[in-house]
C-alpha cells in the first residue's frame, strides 16, 4: 500500500472534477480491489464520511473490499444461462478448484463468481474469465477453461499446446462457410473474408492452421493496424462482443464446424486468439 | 406478416455502420439537420407525442407526454439521461444498438435534448459494457467533430453536450430515480416519487429519462413523420420492437419486428422452433421481472396490450424459452436469489420480502418445505407489492406467482416427493 499513488489518483480525479465512483474506479484499477488504508486516505483529503466511502465500495459489484485472485471466473446465472444448465457448470467449477462461489483459491490463483446476467444471453451459458468470454459453455469444458486461464487466455501457443490442427468456419452471422480450397495456406484451404482499412476494401485470407497466424491480403496491411471483416456472403460485419486481452482490439468471431466459437483478434500482428470449443476433443 | 420496415435495425449490420461517414451515407443526421433547419422544439416533441411511440424500458409510457411534464420556462437546467443500463436478465438489445450503430443512438439523444431544450445530456451505461462505451465515446467525437454536437451546432446557435457515464455494476440503477442517485456519485438507491423527476430529478433539477431503444426510434420518426411509425405495430402499441430470443431456442437472438407479432411466428418461423425439438413448457415474454405464459398460450401478440390481456407484461421484450426440462421451482428460486440481491436494502418490504422469498424456495428446493409454503409465499409477494419505493419489489414477485400458479404440482411434488419431478434438480440436498 502506497500513499503516493493514492494522493495522485485522488489528484487527477480532482482535477478532472470527478466524482467518489470514478477515485474508487481507479484505486481498484491500480490495486485489483479496494485496500482499506486506500479508503481511509480518500475520506482523509475529499472529506468524504468513511461511511459513504463504505456504503458505495459494498454496493456496486465492481468493487471488492478483498483481494481477488489473478484470475477472476464469472459465471452467468442469467436466467436464459440458468435454463440452459448454468448452475451445473458454477457446482464443476466449485468442484474442480475447491472453493465456493465467492471465494479464492488458498494460492490467490482464482476466484470464482456468479454475475446476474451479462447481457449475452443468445449465446449462454456465458462464463467470463478475465473478461473474455465462452459461450455455450458446459461442465465438460470447465477443466479445459481452467486450465487455459491458468496458462494465460492468451498464452496458448502451438508448441505448448501442440495444437495444431485445422479448423472449418462459417459466417457468425449467416452460417454460410468460409472456407476457400482454391486458396491453399500452409497446405489447407484458407478462410475467405472480405476487410476494411483506411479506404481499402478487398479479400483477405487466413490460415485455417489453429496456432498458424499465416495471412495473405488484397492489399498489405500496415502494422498494428485494425481492420474491420465482412462475410463474403451475407456482407455483415464480423464483430463480437469482446476484446482483445493483448491490445484490446475487438475480437472477430467466427463459427467452428462442429461446435463452438474461435475469435481471432482484427488487428495487424497481433496474436490474440481465442478458440471456444464444445462437444469437441481436443 | 404484413409488411414493415425497420427502423432500429435498418443499417446493423451494414459495414462500418458505427463510422460517421458510413452513418451518414446512410441517411444519419438528417433527422437533426431537419429539426434544426425547420422544426422547433415543440414541434419535435409533438411530432413524437402523435407518432404514439412508448417507452422501451419497460414501462411503455409514451415519450412525447413525458416530455411535455416538465416545468415551462425552467429556471434550472434541464438534463437528459439516457438509460444504457441493460441488466434486466433475459436483455441484449441496447448493447447491440449501442455497439453497431451508435450513432443512431447519439442523434435519438440529440433530438430528445433538443426537443426538451436540454444542453447537457448523460448516457448511464451499464459498467460491463466496456466497448459499448467505447463506441458511444468514439461516436460522440466524430459528431463533435463533424459540427453535430457541442456548441453551435449546424450553426444553429443550439448547444447540447453528452457526456458518457459507466455505472459499477447493480441492478437497481436501471430504475431511473436510482439511476440518477447513482449518477451524482452515491450508492444507487431509488428516491420516493413525487417529485417525479421531471420535475426534480438529477441534482434536483427537471430531468428526463429514457431508453436506448425509445431513443434510437426518434430519427425515423422526425425523418419520416409520425404516420409512418405508426402504421406499423398496432393502434395502441405502435412501432416495431427488438425482441430479444434466449433460452431453449434454435435461433437465438434479437430480431426487429412490428409490435403485435404473435409470439408463435417470433418462435417458430423467426427463432427456427424450440431447440434439440423438445417440448415447450413456458416463455417469460419481457424479461425475468413479468409473469410467465404456459405453453398453450403462444398465439398471444407481442404488443403492451395483448400482453397485459394474457395476464403479463411486455416489459422490455426479453423472451425466455423454457422447455420441459427445465425444473419450475428451481428456476423460481435462481430468480429469488437474483432479486435478494439486487434489492438496494432501503425499504423493509422489498429487503425483508426478497429475503424470506429465497430463503422458503431454498427449503422447498432442498426438499424440507410444507404445503403451507406455497401460501406463505403468496403473502410475502402481496406484502411486496405496491409498498416499496420503488418498482423491483414488484419485479420480484411475478415469477414467484406465476410458477406457483401454473405449476403447482411440481411445488407440491418437491415438498411431497422430496424430490424433482423433472431431470433438472433438487441439487441442495
Ligand atoms: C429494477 C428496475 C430496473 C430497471 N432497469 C432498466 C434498464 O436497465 N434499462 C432501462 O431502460 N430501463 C430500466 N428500468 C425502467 C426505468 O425505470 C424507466 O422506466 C425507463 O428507463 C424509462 O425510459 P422509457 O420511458 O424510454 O422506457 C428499470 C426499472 C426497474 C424498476
Amino acid at each position: 500500500m502506497s500513499a503516493p499513488a493514492v494522493l495522485k489518483i485522488l489528484e487527477k480525479n480532482v482535477k478532472e472534477d470527478a466524482g467518489l465512483i470514478a477515485i474508487l474506479e481507479d484505486i481498484q484499477a491500480n490495486y485489483g480491489y479496494l485496500p482499506k488504508e486506500a479508503l481511509e486516505i480518500v475520506a482523509e483529503k475529499t472529506g468524504y464520511p468513511l461511511l459513504d466511502i463504505f456504503g458505495v465500495a459494498t454496493f456496486y459489484k465492481s468493487f471488492s473490499l478483498k483481494p481477488r485472485g489473478e484470475h477472476l471466473i464469472s459465471v452467468c446465472l442469467g436466467t436464459a444461462c440458468h435454463v440452459r444448465s448454468a448452475p451445473v457448470v458454477v457446482e464443476e467449477f466449485e468442484r474442480q478448484l475447491g472453493i465456493k462461489v465467492g471465494e479464492t483459491t488458498p494460492d490467490n490463483e482464482f476466484s470464482l463468481e456468479t454475475a446476474a446476467c451479462l447481457g449475452a444471453c443468445a449465446l449462454g451459458p456465458i462464463v467470463v474469465v478475465d473478461g473474455r468470454y465462452f459461450s455455450n459453455v458446459d461442465t465438460s469444458e470447465v477443466k479445459r477453461i481452467i486450465k487455459k486461464a491458468r496458462t494465460g487466455l492468451d498464452k496458448v501457443t502451438v508448441k505448448a499446446d501442440q495444437r495444431i490442427f485445422p479448423v472449418e468456419v462459417s459466417c457468425s452471422k449467416c452460417n454460410h462457410s468460409l472456407m476457400d480450397s482454391s486458396h491453399l495456406i500452409d497446405g489447407y484451404p484458407s478462410i475467405k473474408v472480405t476487410m476494411s482499412f483506411s479506404d481499402l476494401h478487398g479479400w483477405l485470407a487466413l490460415s485455417s492452421l489453429y496456432g498458424s497466424y499465416n495471412v495473405s491480403s488484397e492489399y498489405e496491411i500496415p502494422g498494428e493496424m485494425i481492420v474491420n471483416i465482412f462475410c463474403p456472403h451475407c456482407h455483415a460485419e464480423l464483430l463480437g462482443a469482446a476484446d482483445c486481452a493483448d491490445c484490446s482490439a475487438p475480437m472477430i468471431p467466427m463459427i467452428v464446424r462442429g461446435g463452438g466459437v474461435v475469435q481471432i483478434c482484427s488487428r495487424k500482428g497481433c496474436k490474440g486468439h481465442m478458440l471456444d470449443l464444445n462437444g469437441v476433443n481436443l | 406478416m404484413a409488411d414493415f420496415e425497420k427502423i432500429l435495425f435498418k443499417n446493423i449490420d451494414f459495414p462500418d455502420q458505427d463510422k460517421i461517414d458510413i452513418y451518414i451515407k446512410n441517411g444519419g443526421y438528417n433527422a437533426l439537420r431537419k429539426a434544426l433547419d425547420s422544426m422547433s422544439p415543440e414541434s419535435v416533441t409533438e411530432e413524437v407525442i402523435k407518432s404514439g411511440l412508448r417507452g422501451r424500458g419497460g414501462a411503455g409510457f409514451p415519450t412525447g407526454r413525458k416530455w411535455t411534464f416538465l416545468p415551462k420556462d425552467s429556471k434550472r437546467p434541464v438534463y437528459l439521461t439516457v438509460n444504457a443500463d441493460e441488466s434486466e436478465p433475459g436483455t441484449f438489445k441496447d448493447r447491440e444498438l449501442i455497439e453497431k450503430d451508435p450513432h443512431l443512438v447519439i442523434e435519438g439523444t440529440l433530438l430528445a435534448a433538443y426537443a426538451i431544450k436540454c444542453g447537457q445530456a448523460y448516457i448511464y451505461i451499464r459498467g460491463e459494457f466496456a466497448f459499448g462505451a467505447r463506441q458511444l465515446n468514439k461516436a460522440i467525437e466524430e459528431a463533435r467533430a463533424k459540427g453535430f454536437l457541442g456548441k453551435n451546432i449546424l450553426g444553429k446557435g443550439v448547444d447540447i453536450e453528452i457526456i458518457v457515464h459507466r455505472g459499477g455494476g447493480a441492478y437497481i440503477c436501471g430504475e431511473e430515480t436510482a439511476l440518477l442517485t447513482s449518477l451524482e456519485g452515491n450508492q444507487g438507491y431509488p428516491r420516493v416519487k413525487p417529485p417525479f423527476p421531471a420535475i426534480s430529478g438529477l441534482y434536483s433539477a427537471p430531468t428526463i429519462i429514457n431508453n436506448v431503444e425509445t431513443l434510437s426510434n426518434i430519427p425515423y420518426i422526425i425523418n419520416k413523420g409520425a404516420e409512418k411509425f405508426s402504421a406499423f405495430g398496432t393502434a395502441k402499441s405502435p412501432g416495431t420492437k427488438i425482441f430479444c430470443l434466449s433460452g431453449h431456442i434454435n435461433k437465438p437472438g434479437n430480431y426487429e419486428l412490428p409490435m403485435g407479432i404473435p409470439l408463435r411466428e417470433l418462435l417458430y418461423e423467426y427463432g427456427g422452433g424450440i431447440k434439440d425439438g423438445r417440448n415447450l413448457k413456458a416463455v417469460i415474454p419481457g424479461g425475468s421481472s413479468v409473469p410467465l405464459l404456459t405453453a398453450d398460450k403462444v398465439d398471444v401478440r407481442m404488443d403492451f396490450e395483448s400482453l397485459a390481456e394474457a395476464g403479463t407484461m411486455l416489459g422490455s421484450a426479453g423472451v425466455i424459452v423454457i422447455d420441459e426440462t427445465v425444473c419450475m421451482v428451481r428456476a423460481a428460486y435462481n430468480l429469488a436469489r437474483f432479486y435478494q440481491h439486487e434489492s438496494c436494502g432501503q425499504c423493509t418490504p422489498c429487503r425483508q420480502g426478497t429475503y424470506w422469498i429465497l430463503a422458503i424456495l431454498e427449503r422447498i428446493e432442498r426438499g424440507r418445505g410444507s404445503l403451507k409454503d406455497l401460501d406463505k409465499l403468496l403473502e410475502i409477494c402481496e406484502n411486496i407489492e405496491g409498498n416499496t419505493i420503488c418498482p423491483l419489489g414488484d419485479a420480484a414477485t411475478p415469477s414467484v406467482k406465476s410458477t406457483i400458479h401454473h405449476f403447482r404440482d411440481e411445488y407440491e411434488y418437491h415438498i411431497t416427493e422430496q424430490k424433482c419431478k423433472v431431470s433438472m434438480g433438487p441439487r441442495f440436498e
